[in-house]
């Protein structure tokens, strides 16, 4: 059995679940489901799961953060904290305490932070209500295409005409593809134009006269290697992917019972 | 009678009306049950309530104050001029969401949801008529503003009697001041043309009166900025004040005792609200604000301290002089973004931060609210370079943003503490 040494952090977001358990600063178990109804059961399971696999109890745990839209529906939670918070912290261990802009491609929302050298937040931009450009937009082009998510970066690659895609909106970029396909355009030009579409509201949020540096790219979106090349050509500047990206903002939690 | 009027007059649209109007006093009554509940609610606070609980068609405010009904829709026009003519100045503003969905379809998608929701109410109140025929006072604010009588005859309402006051968008330069002391003498010369007599005595009582009013609202602003009084209360309170007689508002504001301000602690974040007006129900940024542990303690809206544009002095106390007087305050003293050489935004908000402690400033846009939102990222950096933080809020009257803006909201008063 382990020393009362782990924590675990839940991001409960919008379309998934994340858990993350963490000794020290070391990701020792993570884990993800979709979102579903009974949030917070479904936390529960996640957390037990990793336990289970760590071969670790409940008593090994010394602390449980919860962030996320669905932050407050894990009652017991020894913590809550807003994700941009979370998503500081984590993301600013994992880059080796270099991060000072990290750009957050969430479910439903894009998010630009930037800090200071010790990590804390000092200015944050995000989307309104709208969820153009965020995971979602993803999933949706992905079942128009009729194409795996994981597929993207790859395809994108392949691409051979550069065209364009107007909309990020999640309604309007649908009528969009559909037509785009109908013309016979082909679907690696499409996801690349995607790329780009995203890319430039990002862009746009980011203001693009703004002087990054390096920029920090999280959120599950960063898993496809397409939208940080495209978003490299967009800033003009070295986009680099943190390990797990999806995981960050549950790692940030876990990282704030420490503070 | 046109296509709107008709329209605006079937049976159907009154089934409509009387629909939107159900859901209007639903808003009301869950924000003011809302309010009730709190632990620092107080008796004192009950006049005010049932203020806003009424009905504020324009038909009842006369019941209540006695006088005929002016209306405004912004805090432009004098009011002691208005007043001193025997008139109610009552400026409409509506913070409700039902009514901007009552409001003519094919209007811009992206409209000021403030005067949507006016439209909404003036087309549901004016379905039989009896308030088309009451006057407006319109200066030329912003775009929605001047466009505004446009649109209710789009929508079938008879707003032939506008008075509209030129107002200058410079504000230094002798021309400039000329031609609003002009337009203000115009508003004079129309109270006149309606049979009223504006004197020197009834404007010196008038200034005297509203001047009272500003001494009252200032009270709370300082009990709201010691902690004694919640934000909530504060702009309840400041939005009820066209909804009576200023005499009685007054004396209310004023028996009003200082109670500790609900979830205000010692660690709560202060700070400055800045931005689009907030009007009633529509509380949700500042119930959002309370609930990340943000307590409000000044602002500069025009739905808050800056209902009055502050006290009118008049060294010469002859007709002409008081007039000058209240065109010089109303033009010189307005923070309002609509105005080109507008330092005194940013100067006004500096200069509160020497005697009122906050940590950072929120800036509320309201969508459609153009020139807040142009004015917003000049402000921004130029306070963010004097150390200040800063968040821009945008958002409208619909509830469902409310997940995302409270996300950003906490992320801010964690910037705060650090």
């Amino acid at each position: 059995m382990r020393a009362i040494s782990l924590k675990i952090g839940l991001d409960l977001g919008s379309t998934a679940i994340k858990a993350v358990i963490a000794e020290g600063e070391n990701i020792v178990w993570r884990g993800i489901r979709a979102t579903a109804p009974g949030q917070e059961s479904v936390a529960k399971d996640l957390m037990d799961e990793g336990l289970s696999s760590l071969g670790a109890g409940i008593d090994s745990v010394s602390g449980v953060a919860s962030t996320g839209y669905g932050k407050k529906l894990y009652s017991s939670a020894d913590k809550h904290l807003d994700e941009i918070t979370s998503n500081a912290i984590g993301a600013f261990i994992l880059s080796g305490k270099e991060a000072r802009t990290i750009i957050n491609v969430g479910g439903q929302d894009l998010k630009i932070l930037t800090l200071d050298d010790a990590g804390s937040v000092t200015d944050f931009k995000m989307n309104d209500k709208c969820a153009a450009g965020t995971g979602r937009f993803f999933e949706l082009a992905a079942r128009i295409l009729d194409t795996p998510l994981s597929d993207f970066a790859g395809l994108s690659i392949d691409s051979g005409e550069e065209i364009e895609i107007n909309s990020t909106c999640v309604v309007f970029a649908e009528s969009e593809m559909v037509s785009l396909l109908a013309r016979g355009v082909k679907k690696e030009d499409i996801i690349r134009a995607l790329h780009c579409s995203v890319a430039r509201r990002v862009s746009g949020l980011l203001g693009r006269f703004a002087d990054t540096g390096v920029v920090y790219l999280d959120g599950g979106p960063a898993l496809n290697a397409g939208l940080a090349s495209a978003l490299e050509d967009e800033l003009m500047t070295e986009v680099r992917v943190l390990e797990s990206p999806q995981f960050t903002v549950a790692f940030g939690a876990a990282m704030s019972l420490d503070a | 009678m046109n296509a709107a009027d008709n329209m605006s007059r079937s049976p159907r649209a009154l089934k409509i009306f009387k629909k939107t109007s159900e859901r209007a006093e639903a808003e009301v009554r869950k924000n003011l049950e809302s309010l009730t509940g709190r632990e620092d609610y107080s008796p004192d606070f009950d006049y005010f309530i049932e203020l806003c609980r009424g009905d504020s068609s324009p038909e009842s405010i006369e019941a209540r104050t006695g006088r005929a009904v002016m209306r405004l829709l912004c805090i432009q026009a004098p009011i002691e001029l208005i007043h001193a003519a025997g008139f109610h100045p009552y400026k409409i503003a509506s913070g409700s969401q039902a009514m901007t969905n009552l409001a003519l379809q094919g209007l811009p998608a992206l409209m000021c949801p403030m005067l949507r929701a006016v439209l909404g109410a003036v087309m549901g109140s004016e379905s039989g008529e009896p308030s088309g025929v009451k006057p407006w006072i319109l200066p030329t604010t912003c775009d929605w503003v001047v466009k505004f009588p446009e649109m209710l005859a789009s929508s079938g309402t008879d707003c032939a009697s506008v008075h509209w006051m030129e107002l200058p968008h410079l504000k230094d330069g002798d021309s400039c001041q000329a031609l609003w002391l002009e337009s203000v003498f115009g508003l004079k010369k129309f109270l006149e043309s309606l049979g009223a007599r504006v004197s020197r005595k009834p404007i010196e009582d008038s200034i005297r009166i509203y001047n009272n009013a500003w001494r009252a609202l200032s009270r709370l602003a300082m009990m709201r900025q010691e902690g004694r009084m919640a934000n909530v209360w504060f702009t309840l309170i400041a939005g009820s004040f066209f909804l009576d007689s200023p005499e009685r508002w007054t004396a209310a504001a004023l028996s009003i005792n200082p109670t500790p301000a609900a979830r205000s602690s010692p660690k709560s974040a202060r700070v400055f609200l800045a931005g689009s007006p907030i009007f009633f129900p529509n509380f949700k940024l500042l119930h959002l604000l309370e609930d990340a542990g943000i307590s409000v303690v000044s602002d500069d809206l025009c739905s808050g301290e800056r209902i009055f544009p502050g006290a009118v002095t008049c060294k010469d106390t002859s007709e002409f002089g008081m007039i000058s007087a209240l065109a010089q305050r109303y033009h010189q003293g307005c923070l309002c973004p609509t105005f080109i050489d507008n330092d005194r935004r940013i100067n006004n908000i500096l200069s509160r931060r020497e005697v009122t402690d906050f940590h950072g400033v929120v800036f509320h846009v309201l969508k459609g609210c153009h020139p807040y939102d142009l004015e917003s990222l000049g402000l921004e950096m130029k306070l963010k370079e004097r150390g200040l933080k800063f968040l821009r809020l945008e958002t409208d009257y619909a509830a469902e943003d409310s997940q995302n803006l409270r996300t950003r909201i906490e992320a801010y008063h964690g910037t705060l503490k650090g």
